[in-house]
């Protein structure tokens, strides 16, 4: 034994934090970004900071919302779910038809069983055979939008007696809106404090680098695609309710607002960074935006250019910010 | 000799901010002759040939063309003079096919459209020369490494070229292909280019040269025609009076301790019948150089790559591990060789990069797991190793000096509470100070138990803290040495050993 000391893990922790420098959270510009949105369309539209106004804005969030919150647990692995929109019509179409000739309870089973089937498909498609994400959802996109149109035909099917979402137990807010709040809380739970989630991040930051510290990461990356999956099952169930119908139109375009949301609310492209708060901003951001339009009576089609044009400043903005934190 | 000197550097100089790698170089490459340039990792090789290929430009000294002084300011300003380098790192477009490759940067064109037949007449010509038969219409990427490789060596032949500059060009070529390249490299000769070869083999350098030049430290150490020195000669020019700092020297003697890991007859298309093994206390230093077969045999042992044939015993028990999470649960560490691309968690912060293999066990009910465990484990870990991070290691990882970044990848094998470490290039890309205080990490793990496998093609690693030193060629076992036998000249002799020519 010489001068040295052993390899043995220090006493306690000290000054835990201590040193901890002060940085401004990378979240703070959204906000400041939403807060400015809150002012200017409370100065321009009375209603706009009713209660009733604001659960207007979370109910309209609720399905997007949902589906941004499994998205946003697989872009932080570095991987893309493009079918939530389609999948979450084919998902509504079997419910009704399964309600119609087996009745509600095992409708519902039927359409998580359909949901969490897409999700495995999408999983196993990019998990074991090795296709890149964006190529696979992209195709079951068209598949089960396809499917949706084949087989639920040209016009609406009809749901009936299922209007649970609608439903407004408490505050006048509905439970689909609630369901969005909670489910928003769960992500954000299981991204910020489980070995779940803590593995997702490292996938994400660097795939080779998670492996070689023994994660299992197809394994891993094939379970956030299932819960994607579930989370297309809820909102296809959410969407059948809220309607009362479904058709083959249903949640046309869905997939884009889900990630304008997630992006915006500072996920990176690349994986490894971002969270559910952020995707939360993101979505208030623009469904402030959405709301505020409406309020001020401007056409809904201007809705979609200012919600593109938003995405695209934001994420310039955030490459001149880490420019300018570079240099 | 009375050839005209075709390239000719004098005083070269060349610093990287404060890193002053050359201290005035003089070099002299004349036609028809091939020139062996030999130094150890770090010695300026490189740096070298990168300042004659235009790539880098020198800061003092003299550059001279034929005898005209020159100044290249970019890699094209080089090859139209006539000069190509062969780099290491393979830099070729995978998706086209071989023909392509050939040609690429000088596809033969009339008027902006591609002449298809010369593209596969200059490329059929430029395989046959190296005596390769590869078929022009295969897609690079369907390859072997060593293929690539010779597409490379045959793109560097096409055109006027006068001065060939080879970096390491055999490390992935199988010896039939190694020998008609020294063929190929001959008739070049014969036709009066220019030849510079990088190697660390010295039999390679005996069969093919003619005139030798050994840098150290960012100076000439020998110069000299090859028919004047031996393998001594070469072996001390390359090391110097180099010796092991001797400091905080640690001793073990082999059979004191349990064998944590055993390897034998472990195959692989990277290396052949392995036979290893690591007790407690115990520091192997697994010496070999590009092409030895040494970072995939670690790996092979982790999981991370597999294996043909063979076995691997961690704590007596067989261990074929299919993936690298079963090696971490039996109390395997593995440190990659390359840091960014397989060791570090970019985006997270220090301490989440120390306790990712530990995540489960931090949570306590295997669910949860919060920023405070994981702070936590990294104070546990911080003044023992000496990582020069804040308190709880909140801040990137990648804002961390490369020393502190090894040692927190250290870290995470001790917080794992992992017995048997497989390192691979433990010290690379780190700076003098903490390559002690890494090497001083690895005794102190020795001395508490653990067995440690450490793979690395620097000798100083060697040297400074192996207890016992094994010796790879060509991907088999050709030298083993105890502790006190190890020393710099034993470790370049043996890596230089001769297994083709």
């Amino acid at each position: 034994m010489s001068d040295k000391t052993e390899i043995t893990p220090a006493a306690g922790p000290k000054d835990l934090g201590a040193r901890r420098r002060l940085k401004v959270p990378e979240s703070a510009a959204l906000i400041a970004f939403l807060l400015l949105e809150i002012v200017f369309f409370a100065i321009n539209s009375p209603y706009f900071l009713n209660w009733a106004n604001w659960v207007n804005i979370f109910t309209a969030l609720s399905i997007t919302g949902i589906l941004a919150a499994g998205g946003t647990i697989l872009l932080i692995g570095g991987q893309f779910d493009l079918s939530v929109g389609s999948g979450m019509a084919f998902v509504a179409l079997m419910f009704a038809l399964a309600a119609q000739s087996m009745g509600t309870i095992p409708a519902i089973l039927v359409a998580l069983l359909v949901g969490v089937g897409i999700g495995c498909l999408n999983g196993l498609l990019v998990t074991v055979v090795g296709v890149n994400a964006l190529i696979t959802t992209l195709g079951t996109l068209a598949i089960f939008r396809g499917l949706t149109l084949s087989i639920g035909g040209a016009s609406s099917v009809r749901v009936q007696g299922f209007d649970w979402a609608i439903v407004r137990p408490l505050f006048d807010v509905p439970l689909s809106a609630v369901l969005f709040v909670v489910v928003a809380l769960v992500v954000a739970f299981v991204l910020g404090r489980t070995v779940f989630g803590r593995r997702i991040y490292a996938i994400g930051a660097n795939e080779n680098a998670a492996r070689l510290v023994g994660i299992r990461t197809k394994r891993t990356l094939f379970l956030a695609f299932v819960l994607s999956g579930f989370f297309i099952a809820i909102t296809g169930l959410v969407s059948a309710s809220q309607l009362g119908s479904t058709s083959g139109t249903t949640g046309v375009g869905l997939e884009l607002a889900v990630v304008t949301a997630i992006i915006l609310g500072g996920t990176s492209l690349k994986g490894g960074v971002g969270s559910m708060f952020g995707t939360v901003l993101g979505l208030l951001i623009v469904g402030v935006l959405n709301n505020g339009m409406t309020l001020m009576n401007i056409n809904s089609t201007w809705q979609q250019v200012a919600a593109g044009t938003l995405l695209i400043l934001a994420v310039s903005f955030d490459q001149l910010r880490q420019r300018f934190l570079r240099n | 000799m009375t050839a005209p000197a075709f390239v000719s550097v004098r005083g070269i100089e060349k610093a990287f901010g404060q890193n002053k790698v050359l201290h005035g170089i003089d070099l002299v490459l004349p036609r028809g002759t091939v020139t062996a340039l030999l130094g150890e990792n770090g010695a300026g090789k490189s740096t070298l040939v990168r300042i004659i290929a235009g790539d880098h430009q020198a800061d003092a000294g003299k550059l001279e063309i034929e005898g005209e002084e020159t100044v290249f300011r970019t890699v094209s300003q080089s090859r139209n003079a006539g000069i190509r380098l062969i780099a290491q790192e393979i830099a070729d477009a995978p998706p086209l096919s071989v023909a392509e490759n050939i040609v690429l940067g000088s596809l033969p064109a009339r008027g902006g459209i591609v002449d298809w037949k010369a593209t596969r007449r200059l490329a059929g010509k430029a395989l046959a020369d190296l005596g390769a038969d590869l078929p022009l219409d295969a897609r690079v990427s369907d390859l072997r490494l060593g293929e690539r490789q010779i597409v490379e060596i045959a793109r560097a032949t096409i055109g006027s070229a006068h001065c060939i500059i080879f970096d390491e060009p055999t490390a992935a070529l199988s010896d039939a292909e190694s020998k008609n390249l020294f063929r190929l490299i001959e008739r070049m000769k014969r036709s009066g280019v220019a030849i510079l070869y990088i190697t660390h083999r010295l039999d390679e350098v005996f069969a093919i040269a003619d005139q030798v030049c050994v840098l150290r430290d960012g100076r000439v150490s020998l110069s000299s025609a090859v028919s004047e020195v031996n393998h001594e000669v070469v072996v001390s020019a390359m090391v110097g009076g180099k010796v092991s700092s001797g400091k905080g020297q640690y001793k073990h003697a082999p059979g004191s301790g349990d064998v944590l890991l055993r390897t034998r007859a472990l195959t692989s298309p990277f290396f052949e019948n392995v036979d290893l093994d690591v007790e407690a206390g115990e520091i192997v230093g697994l010496y070999g150089k590009i092409g030895s077969g040494v970072p995939e045999f670690a790996s092979s042992i982790f999981g991370a790559s597999p294996f043909s044939a063979g076995e691997v015993e961690v704590h007596g028990n067989r261990a074929a591990y299919k993936h690298p999470s079963d090696a971490v649960a039996a109390g395997v560490g593995f440190l990659p060789a390359d840091r960014a691309s397989e060791g570090l968690l970019p985006a997270r912060s220090a301490a989440q990069n120390l306790a990712a293999p530990s995540w489960r066990k931090l949570s306590g009910d295997g669910v949860t797991v919060t920023e405070r465990a994981e702070r936590s484990a990294f104070d546990r870990w911080r003044d023992t190793l000496r990582i020069r991070a804040s308190s709880g290691g909140a801040e990137k990882i990648t804002t961390l000096s490369g020393g502190n970044q090894q040692k927190v990848l250290l870290g995470r094998w001790l917080e794992a509470n992992s017995k048997v470490m497989v390192l691979v290039e433990p010290t690379r890309g780190v700076d003098v100070g903490a390559r002690q205080e890494i090497y001083q990490v690895l005794r102190d793990l020795a001395r508490s138990g653990h067995g440690v496998l450490m793979a690395s093609s620097d000798y100083e690693d060697i040297t400074e803290a192996a207890t016992r030193a094994v010796v790879m060629v060509g991907g088999k076992i050709v030298t083993r040495l105890a502790q006190d036998e190890i020393s710099v000249e034993r470790l370049t002799e043996a890596a230089g050993g001769s297994i083709h020519v």
